[in-house]
């Protein structure tokens, strides 16, 4: 499932479709705020409730779902983004508007891989396990879900710098 | 070709293979240790060529435009 988004954008561009790439670049960034928002919000209340075996039950499921197609998300959402403003004229970096877009995106990123990557390899390894250690992967679940929801909050930051930007 | 994107890729695809590569060595002292069996390694080499077939994809986007 990860490989559609990138896939939908390489269509868009030989299309040569501004519509197209514009629907991708929404879609997917919309889907990975959507993502965030829900492993944030509602997702921290169920496991906060939850034992030490039922949230690794919830990992078991949970991990392997998201490990391809979050990441896929984030990386078409910015790339066509990029693409996007470009085409529109829009990508000056002499903009603050643009530079702020800029700085979340490294925000997000940096998060991505230095923190939500890791933590699903390593659950995906204790999980690999003979005897797999629950709090750990309890304890990396938690932390990828609290990260999720500072990255919700950034991606209401940004939806606030695009909606400027698909303005003025 | 749009050769910022393609550096862009670059950039992120070298990230990627540094977190890989810092978790896989991870893995193979838990390997040497008896803790991890061979399914571990097989499954962060998959983890890794769907990682690596996302930026692959996300590549070609930059000799589009």
């Amino acid at each position: 499932m990860g490989i559609i988004p990138p896939v939908a954008l390489v269509a868009a561009l030989a299309l040569k479709s501004l519509y197209f790439l514009d629907y991708v670049h929404v879609i997917c960034g919309g889907t990975w705020t959507g993502f965030d928002l829900y492993m944030g919000l509602v997702m921290t209340r169920i496991l906060r409730f939850l034992d030490v075996p039922a949230r690794v039950e919830v990992s078991k499921r949970l991990t392997p779902t998201t490990f391809f197609i979050i990441p896929s998300l984030a990386a078409v959402a910015i790339t066509s983004g990029i693409y996007l403003a470009q085409q529109l004229g829009k990508f000056n970096l002499s903009d603050p508007w643009i530079l702020a877009a800029g700085v979340v995106v490294i925000v997000l990123t940096a998060q991505g891989f230095g923190v939500f990557l890791p933590n699903g390899l390593r659950i995906f390894l204790e999980l690999a396990k003979a005897r797999p250690d629950g709090a750990l992967i309890a304890k990396l679940t938690m932390r990828n879900i609290h990260l999720a929801a500072s990255q919700a909050v950034f991606q209401v930051v940004i939806i606030l710098i695009m909606a400027h930007l698909a303005i003025y | 070709m749009n050769t910022s994107a393609l550096l862009a890729v670059f950039l992120f695809a070298g990230a990627l293979l540094i977190v890989f590569g810092w978790v896989y060595r991870g893995a193979t002292k838990s390997m040497a240790k008896g803790e991890l069996s061979n399914e571990g390694i097989r499954i962060l080499r998959w983890g890794l060529l769907g990682h690596v077939a996302i930026f692959v994809v996300l590549a070609i986007t930059a000799f589009l435009t």
